[in-house]
């Protein structure tokens, strides 16, 4: 589906800002109905390339197309391509329902379409009644909610979102996950969705896009971008993987998951380390240990292991690990 | 008691501050030419003549004029810098600021004397809008710095947020920017306005035979005492007091969102 | 798009460069090259001489005027900061939120008010006969001559700049981080010291800043020495309306003005060396 007509492609892009370089020579297809999480570290780039998406910054080199049709030198007004803002970007001086018909109205729609309009997304998100409100008299999740409503009042073929659920309580952040993945699969339109957690992308992205240092690292559902990260800066940044030498002098991982501890040496690969902490994750408690060489490592137990193993500070045990958990790592990565 | 002393010390500083102001209003309504202590009865006579004079009346006018003009260029100017250094980066942007921040430092005598020159050359001497040029020079600087204030509370992204839904960049700036530094507008107006209505250096060198209250004082002084300024000085006071207080009522309640 | 100057960037970058340019840095390039024309029957003629120079630079009424008005300034400005410190300080440190809001609008008031009137009412109470002296006379004091003497003269620049030097020091008083001064409390510094060593080098910038402005704007003014100050010595900005309203003497005044433009550049100079010098 993603190959035969993508909604989005990125060819060679680049970015740089006098002698910084911010994207440097990007390939990327993003699907129709797509959703995709573009996630990174700070300053990897992931939010330059969306605001290209958006014509915020035009690209210093190559391409990029929406629909087939080449946008490097689009304005942003005259694209259609609505962005959820990390900061919201509400109109402070409009009421909610204004707010949700300004896209409306900049498109030239009559007074009583926008309204009618706006007031179906009002309720549609849930936010009936609140029409007449200012903005600042709302929630972080109603204000969230006024800020879908306004992008997506249009009914564009693609949203983007800039790290839109940073500001929210963790609770709140879980029930928004839940309402933007439910919309997407309703509008059956294609998300962008730009995050530094990858509790987020993980949850909720067909697939994953991991940039670093204004590269794409890795592109993949998130369960194989998890079992097999191709590069050590995914490993590390996705985080509980174990990274290890390998056999043939590189590098491997393996996941947490995927780690037995056991007091007595097993037969096969395994490693000597002495007991650190217990860190209690959602479905299993995360071990840490350390190895002869200081490397540190972790292991996914359940509570019933963690008891049986009774671990004091310090205690040695072994990690060992099946042979097919064991994932090579490229020693840099390839799209240089 | 401790803060005593330091209540005191300020009581003082601000009699010396206040003492010329509350003077001149309160010998405004003193029958005595010569003004002393004890007071004499109290007059609306200096109040009556100044008003009976028709270049009182002229003066007024022609400062009204003035400081309506230069208050509306000043703030369409100090807006547009304002915005410059919001939104863009540039080369030579410290030059750039510099010479919209630099006016108030020049010393008027010096203005009005580069300004009489100037204007003598593009035969703007003498009339109001010279007077409504050089006091929009300098007033640009304090409405750059009102609308400045203004912007920095404005979230970067939300100019970008009405170009993302469909505004052009100059319809964002009509229904986004603009409505955002309304308050921020209004009172640059009105302090630019105030500013414009008490100036009298440049106004002196620059208007001929077109005076403005100030300048009509200024040569009321030039002559002997007459207590007729306190009566003008008051009223001018109450003008550009309520110009601030309305700026000021107006940042409060708008900005307070 | 920061990095391309768009249309939309020049149309609001532009109208201050126009009208700076036309109607500030022009006149002043004026002024400047005007101090070189020649002046011949009572008529100014563009040129390239230094007779306005020679002419003013080497009278000792220009030296007389310039060693005044540099000496008032200074005086105004040390004046101003001194007797402004201990308000400034009460204003910063003694007093509520909601007072010192109060207090600072207040002091704001006297910049709306017109400076000439307020000089107008110096003159009437500093009067031979005026309020002040009846007042003195009552208890057995005087009369002063106060009018149309440096005292006069003094009263009338702090009166122009003390509110504005109180208000920039105060603020620089108030920014000053509190733990900054609990902590050399509690590493037991005297109030003395801790005024000396913890609050002055703080506030530095702003106190110097004050002084500046007011050494500025007393520098400039023409109203206090004029009407309060009896014109004599003439300051330098008396020097320059003279020698404007009488004549077509405006080279000659455009030197006096240069000069002082200079020696503005130089203090300003000199008080950011001071401010930022040093300590960085």
């Amino acid at each position: 589906m993603t190959d035969t007509d993508p909604l989005v492609r990125f060819d060679g892009v680049r970015k740089s800002y006098g002698d910084f370089e911010a994207v440097k020579g990007i390939d990327l297809t993003i699907g129709r109905g797509e959703f995709v999480a573009i996630m990174g570290p700070s300053g990897c780039g992931k939010t330059t390339t969306l605001r290209m998406l958006a014509g915020l910054e035009a690209p210093s080199a190559g391409d990029i197309t929406i629909g087939g049709k080449r946008m490097n030198d689009v304005p942003p007004h005259e694209r259609d391509t609505p962005l959820v803002w990390q900061s919201l970007a509400l109109f402070p001086f409009l009421n909610v329902k204004e707010n949700v018909e300004f896209g409306l109205k900049m498109r030239g729609v009559s007074d009583t379409e926008a309204h009618g309009r706006a007031m179906l997304w009002l309720e549609r998100m849930g936010l009936k009644g609140f029409e007449k409100r200012r903005v600042d008299e709302l929630s972080g999740g109603q204000r969230q909610r006024v800020a879908l409503a306004r992008s997506l009042v249009t009914e564009p073929q693609m949203l983007l979102l800039d790290e839109p659920l940073s500001a929210l309580d963790a609770h709140l952040v879980i029930r928004m996950q839940g309402v933007l993945t439910r919309l997407q699969r309703e509008l059956g339109i294609t998300f962008v969705y730009v995050t530094h957690s990858q509790s987020e992308a993980f949850a909720m992205a067909d697939r994953v896009v991991i940039m670093g240092q204004g590269e794409i690292a890795q592109v993949g559902a998130p369960r194989d971008i998890f079992r097999a990260p191709r590069t050590r800066f995914v490993a590390e940044f996705v985080g509980r993987n174990n990274i290890l030498p390998g056999a043939g002098g590189g590098e491997i991982s393996v996941a947490a998951d995927r780690m037995t501890v056991s007091d007595v040496a097993p037969g096969g690969t395994a490693i000597e380390a002495a007991f650190l902490s217990e860190e209690f994750a959602g479905t299993g408690i995360i071990c840490y240990f350390e190895d002869a060489s200081g490397r540190e490592l972790k292991a996914q137990v359940s509570e019933a292991e963690l008891e049986r193993l009774s671990l004091e500070p310090g205690a040695k045990v072994w990690l060992s690990w099946p042979d097919e958990a064991a994932h090579p790592l490229e020693p840099k990565s390839i799209d240089e | 008691m401790k803060a005593l002393l330091p209540r005191l010390y300020l009581v003082a500083i601000f009699t010396f501050v206040f003492a010329p102001i509350v003077t001149s209003m309160v010998f405004s309504f003193n029958s005595d030419r010569f003004p002393t202590v004890p007071l004499g009865g109290f007059t609306l006579h200096w109040y009556e003549t100044a008003f009976a004079r028709p270049e009182v009346w002229t003066a007024f006018g022609n400062s009204a004029l003035v400081a309506l003009s230069a208050a509306a260029l000043s703030t369409a100017l100090g807006f547009a810098t304002a915005y410059t250094d919001f939104r863009y980066n540039f080369r030579w942007k410290p030059a750039y600021l510099a010479l919209a921040l630099l006016p108030p430092t020049v010393p008027l005598v010096i203005m009005g004397l580069a300004m009489l020159a100037w204007l003598g050359r593009l035969g703007l001497s003498g009339t109001l809008p010279g007077i409504v040029i050089a006091h929009t020079v300098m007033g640009a600087p304090f409405a750059m710095a009102i609308c400045r204030l203004r912007l920095s509370q404005m979230d970067p992204s939300l100019e970008a947020a009405a170009w993302n839904l469909g505004a052009s960049p100059m319809r964002a700036m009509r229904v986004v920017v603009l409505p955002f530094c309304m308050p921020a507008l209004i009172s640059a107006f009105c302090l630019t306005a105030a500013v414009s209505f008490d100036e009298f250096v440049v106004a002196w060198f620059v208007s001929g035979l077109n005076k403005t209250v100030p300048v009509m004082i200024l040569e009321i002084l030039q002559g002997n005492v007459d207590p007729q300024i306190n009566a003008i000085g008051t009223v001018v006071f109450v003008t550009s007091m309520t110009l601030v207080i309305a700026a000021q009522l107006i940042i409060l309640r708008k900005t307070s969102r | 798009m920061k990095d391309r100057t768009t249309a939309h960037a020049l149309i609001w970058r532009l109208p201050l460069l126009i009208w700076q340019g036309l109607f500030f840095v022009g006149p002043l390039l004026l002024m400047v090259a005007m101090s070189f024309w020649l002046v011949k029957n009572y008529r100014m003629t563009p040129d390239f001489i230094f007779d306005n120079w020679e002419r003013m630079l080497t009278r000792g009424y220009f030296w007389d005027a310039y060693r005044v008005t540099l000496w008032r300034a200074t005086l105004a400005a040390v004046l101003a900061s001194l007797i402004a410190f201990p308000a400034s300080f009460a204003l910063a440190f003694k007093l509520s939120e909601t007072a010192r809001r109060w207090a600072l609008f207040f002091l704001v008031v006297p910049f709306f008010t017109s400076y000439l009137v307020r000089v107008y009412a110096w003159q009437v109470l500093l009067a031979e006969s005026g309020p002040i002296n009846a007042v003195l006379g009552w208890v057995g004091l005087g009369p002063f001559t106060m009018l149309n003497s440096g005292v006069g003269a003094m009263v009338g620049y702090l009166t122009l700049v003390l509110p504005l030097v109180v208000i920039l020091q105060t603020f620089s008083l108030a920014a000053i981080d509190r733990n900054l001064i609990e902590a050399a409390w509690n590493l037991g510094a005297s109030p003395r010291r801790t005024l000396l060593r913890v609050i002055l080098p703080s506030a530095k910038v702003g106190l110097i800043v004050g002084a500046v402005f007011a050494f500025i704007l007393a520098f400039g003014d023409f109203v206090s020495p004029f009407y309060l100050g009896g014109s004599k010595p003439p300051t330098l900005s008396i020097l320059i309306i003279d020698t404007t309203k009488s004549g077509q003497q405006w080279p000659r005044a455009a030197v006096v003005a240069v000069m002082m433009i200079g020696t503005l550049f130089a203090v300003a100079f000199a008080a950011v060396g001071a401010a930022y010098g040093r300590r960085k």
